[in-house]
Order: structure tokens, then C-alpha cells, then sequence
């Protein structure tokens, strides 16, 4: 009897484990859908599509009236077929997401903890809050999610942070029951999936994507990038008109400066050299 | 600090900043050595001062703040044991020791996303220059369809900050003026900035500078050439103050 126990319990766990959550492929191309309007105010860039449906009404943004200075590297959609498809699939994924069995209860501010890969951590009728950073691990599974279910809002304090390490954002999941807000200068990383509304505050960034069911997304000069991969897979296919591979960094600030201080070595004792290398 | 410059390559090179501090401490001995010590009870005051940073820093103001206690209790150490003489001769290295601390959180996501911007935009245009079709949506480049991301580890932070050390060290070896220091500091923001794009844009049209070895050698290439160019302001920061004086 226990041994059958055990066997249950384990295979409830692998199934909620393995659950992969995957976006459609026409709301993965989204880094902004609303469901009545987008606002923007200031230089916000989203890459990718932005949309809304069943609302029309898109302010704030450059290509459609009343015009910018927002951009959208992708296309623009405005109660068409294509955002109407999108956001059937934004409900289809939000179900999905709410069914995951929860792996662990969190009521407190996420500033300063960390979550592993694998977890589903759940805020059932509470506001979730998050002050400081926040590190999400997936360092045991890169290809893994990490998913958060919020029962009422997400709140983000200025210049709060998401820490990745080894995680990808589009396999990051925020499903907010309500509206979510991110703070001032506030960088952000995963899919925000919201019954309601979905604010970003002046500077916040947000490398995932802003995805409203029924309400306002509001934007503040804000970078919204989604990511280079659809959710689900961890290694699913690119996103049509998607950011593209990102440019790699320089060399560490190690390096380059102990190249230039060997530079500043030879030029300091560049009248020596001929008698250091034996010549007269 | 030590963890941040272990965990962000952004700021490994705090790693070298102690050295070079102690180096130019070492360098200068016989001028510090020549002073009178002069005990100075002010320095208690700059190590209460750097205590309060320090509990603030650990009740929850941030990494940043204890940094800058550290820096502050130095000084007042030194204000302490060799008084004001002893301060005015090390202040110089002493102000490396900015170099050191952890990058503002407030001032780095400010600037981060104009930075990004601001490298698309200038390699976009390096890359129109030169004759080479591309097509900028933001922070996008398309180059013949070769799609590449300034995202934020390209946004010129680590150029700047390791050039503006490395200009004000070099001001230092090269020219006894203050003030050169604070023109090739001020010098080596526009030219890492420019660096960036380069190196940008450089990505953008040869797809294997992408990543990899290739990346790395061109991006410590652009370095040196920053090098040689503050080398070549200083002279004509000299020719131009020399008329100016006669």
C-alpha cells in the first residue's frame, strides 16, 4: 500500500514537473495584446507585434493615429483577426497555466528569495509584491519553466529586478488574476499573462512579453523585448519578425583592462626596451 | 564588492583597481613619505560618517552604499593617522577607489535603454556610411536579413567604464596637468560610445564576429584602438592648451 503511495505521489509529481506550458504561435509574436486599449506615453519600444482586442483604441505609438513617439518593431493590430486569434490562444494559455497543480504556497514580497526551475509556486487570493531582486534558478534544467500563480495583482516597487540564472524568459510565467504593475525602472523578465489589466511604470523594462485578457496595457517608456524562443519547449522555434540572436558583449572589463594596462606598461618603458631586449 | 566583481563583467576590472591604487601609492611614496603626520579628529567624523553607510547599507539601502562606507573610511583613516597633508597627497589614488563600486542601480537602468538605443542608432549609421544596406526597428538591426539584438550587455557600460578608468590612469602616467585627467575622462565617454557602435556594427556585417573567439579578439581590438585615440587627444589637448597659453 505504501509502495502504491509512493508510486501516485510521484507520478502527480512528475506530471506537474513536466507540465510545459506553450504559447500560441500567433500570441508568441505579441510583446504588447490588450483586450480594450494600449496606452503609451514617452519613447517606449516594443519589439515584436502589438495588439488589441476586442478593444481598438492604440495611443502613444508611431504608425497608427493618433501617432507616436512609441515604436513597434513588428506590426501593428487593432481588433483585426490576427490580435482576435491571439488572444483566444492568451486564453487557451491562461487555462493552461491556472491548471498546473501548484508546487508551493508564497504569500510574502519574492524580493530577496530565490525559485527553482520546475516550481509552481502559487499566491491564491492574495497580492503578490516584489521589492528588490528576485532570482530565479534553472540552473538544473535550462529548458525548464518556472511558473507563479497570482490570485490578485503583481506589484513591483521602483527599480525592482528579475535575476535570471540559466533561465530563459519566455519560459518564465506570471499568471496575475487580476492587474499587474511594474514599478519604476523596474526590470522585469517573463510572460505577464493578466485577467485585467497590465501597467508598466515610466522606465520599466520587460524582456517577455505584456499579454492583457480583458483590459488596458499602459506603457511608459518602457523596452519590451520578447524573447528569441516561444515558452513551452524552452528550445521552441524562432518568433516570426522576433528580435533576432542578440549581439554578444564586449570582453569582460577584466580583460580589457589588463590589456591596456600591459599597453600602458610598454609605453611607459618604451625607451628601455632595446636595452631590456640586450640590444644597444 | 568582491562578489559583484566576480559575478558582473561589467566590473571585473575592480579586480585590478586595488593594484593600481597601491601601485600609484607605491609610486608616490617619496611625496607622502616627505609629510608631516599630522593627526587630524576630523577623521573620526568621516569614519562615523562611513559607519552610518555602512548599517544603512546593511538594513537594506543597498551594496552601493556600503561600497562607497569603505571608501569613506579609508579617507578618514588616512585623515586620522596623517592629517590633511596626508589626505591632499592621496587623494589621487583615493578617488580611483571609485572605480571600484558597484554600478548605481538607479543611474545603470537609466541609462541602459538610451545606451542600447543610441549604439543601434549609431551603428546603423556606420553601417549606411559604408555603404551596407540595414534597416534599424529600435534596438533591431537587419542587416540582408542577418537579424542581431543591441540588447543590454551591449549597451557600452562595460567600454565606458573600463576606458574611463583606464583614461584617467593613463592621464596620470602621461601628463603631470590635473585637468587632463577630467578632459580624457570626459573624452572617453564619447569615444566608448563610438567604440560600441563599432563594435556593433561590426557584428551586424560579419555574422562569425557574432560570438566566440572572432568576438572576442575584435572586441579587445576596438579597446586598444580607444587606447591609441585618448593617446592622440591628450597631444592635441596639449597643442591646443600651448597656443591657448602663448
Amino acid at each position: 500500500m505504501h509502495k502504491l503511495i509512493a508510486l501516485l505521489s510521484w507520478a502527480a509529481l512528475s506530471v506537474g514537473l513536466n507540465a510545459q506550458i506553450t504559447l500560441g504561435t500567433t500570441v508568441g509574436t505579441f510583446g504588447v495584446l490588450a483586450g480594450s486599449t494600449v496606452t503609451s506615453t514617452g519613447n517606449t519600444l516594443v519589439s515584436g507585434n502589438l495588439g488589441v482586442s476586442p478593444g481598438t483604441a492604440i495611443t502613444g505609438i508611431t504608425g497608427i493615429a493618433p501617432g507616436g513617439p512609441g515604436i513597434v518593431s513588428g506590426t501593428i493590430h487593432s481588433a483585426d483577426a490576427f490580435a482576435a486569434t491571439a488572444q483566444s490562444e492568451l486564453t487557451a494559455a491562461y487555462n493552461a497555466v491556472a491548471a498546473v497543480p501548484s508546487t508551493a504556497t508564497w504569500t510574502t514580497d519574492l524580493g530577496g528569495h530565490t525559485f527553482y526551475v520546475g516550481g509552481v509556486y502559487t499566491a491564491p487570493s492574495t497580492s503578490l509584491g516584489l521589492t528588490g531582486t528576485v532570482t530565479l534558478d534553472c540552473t538544473t534544467n535550462p529548458n525548464g519553466q518556472i511558473i507563479f500563480q497570482i490570485g490578485s495583482t503583481l506589484t513591483t516597487a521602483s527599480n525592482s529586478s528579475v535575476n535570471l540564472v540559466n533561465c530563459l524568459p519566455a519560459n518564465v510565467f506570471w499568471l496575475v488574476g487580476t492587474s499587474a504593475t511594474i514599478g519604476t525602472t523596474s526590470s522585469f523578465y517573463g510572460n505577464i499573462l493578466a485577467q485585467d489589466a497590465i501597467t508598466l511604470t515610466t522606465g520599466a523594462s520587460l524582456h517577455g512579453r505584456a499579454l492583457a485578457r480583458t483590459a488596458a496595457v499602459t506603457l511608459d517608456t518602457n523596452a519590451i523585448t520578447i524573447p528569441a524562443t516561444l515558452g513551452g519547449t524552452g528550445g521552441g522555434p524562432p518568433v516570426p519578425g522576433g528580435p533576432g540572436l542578440p549581439a554578444g558583449a564586449a570582453p569582460s572589463s577584466l580583460i580589457l583592462v589588463a590589456i591596456a594596462l600591459v599597453c600602458a606598461g610598454i609605453y611607459g618603458t618604451r625607451k628601455r626596451l632595446p636595452k631590456l631586449m640586450g640590444r644597444n | 564588492m568582491f562578489e559583484q566583481w566576480s559575478n558582473d563583467e561589467d566590473m571585473s576590472h575592480g579586480f585590478l583597481v586595488p593594484i593600481v591604487i597601491l601601485w600609484v601609492v607605491w609610486r608616490e611614496r617619496q611625496r607622502w613619505r616627505a609629510l608631516e603626520a599630522e593627526p587630524n579628529w576630523w577623521g573620526f567624523a568621516l569614519l562615523a560618517a562611513a559607519a552610518g553607510m555602512q548599517f544603512a547599507s546593511v538594513i537594506g539601502v543597498g551594496l552601493f552604499a556600503g561600497s562607497v562606507a569603505f571608501l569613506v573610511s579609508v579617507a578618514g583613516a588616512v585623515l586620522c593617522l596623517g592629517g590633511v597633508a596626508w589626505l591632499r597627497a592621496l587623494a589621487f589614488p583615493l578617488a580611483l577607489g571609485v572605480f571600484m563600486l558597484p554600478k548605481l542601480a538607479v543611474v545603470y537602468n537609466q541609462a541602459t535603454l538610451p545606451l542600447q538605443l543610441l549604439a543601434s542608432r549609431i551603428a546603423a549609421g556606420i553601417l549606411t556610411a559604408a555603404g551596407i544596406g540595414v534597416i534599424r526597428e529600435g534596438n533591431i538591426l537587419d542587416v540582408g536579413g542577418h537579424r542581431i539584438a543591441v540588447v543590454e550587455a551591449c549597451d557600452g557600460i562595460r567600454y565606458l567604464l573600463s576606458l574611463g578608468f583606464m583614461a584617467v590612469v593613463f592621464a596620470y602616467l602621461s601628463d603631470s596637468k590635473p585637468w587632463m585627467r577630467w578632459a580624457l575622462l570626459a573624452a572617453a565617454v564619447p569615444i566608448a560610445i563610438l567604440a560600441n557602435a563599432v563594435r556593433v556594427a561590426a557584428a551586424g556585417w560579419l555574422p562569425p564576429l557574432e560570438a566566440g573567439v572572432p568576438h572576442a579578439v575584435c572586441g579587445c581590438l576596438i579597446f586598444v584602438l580607444c587606447l591609441a585615440a585618448l593617446m592622440l587627444l591628450r597631444r592635441l589637448f596639449n597643442k591646443v592648451y600651448v597656443r591657448y597659453q602663448s
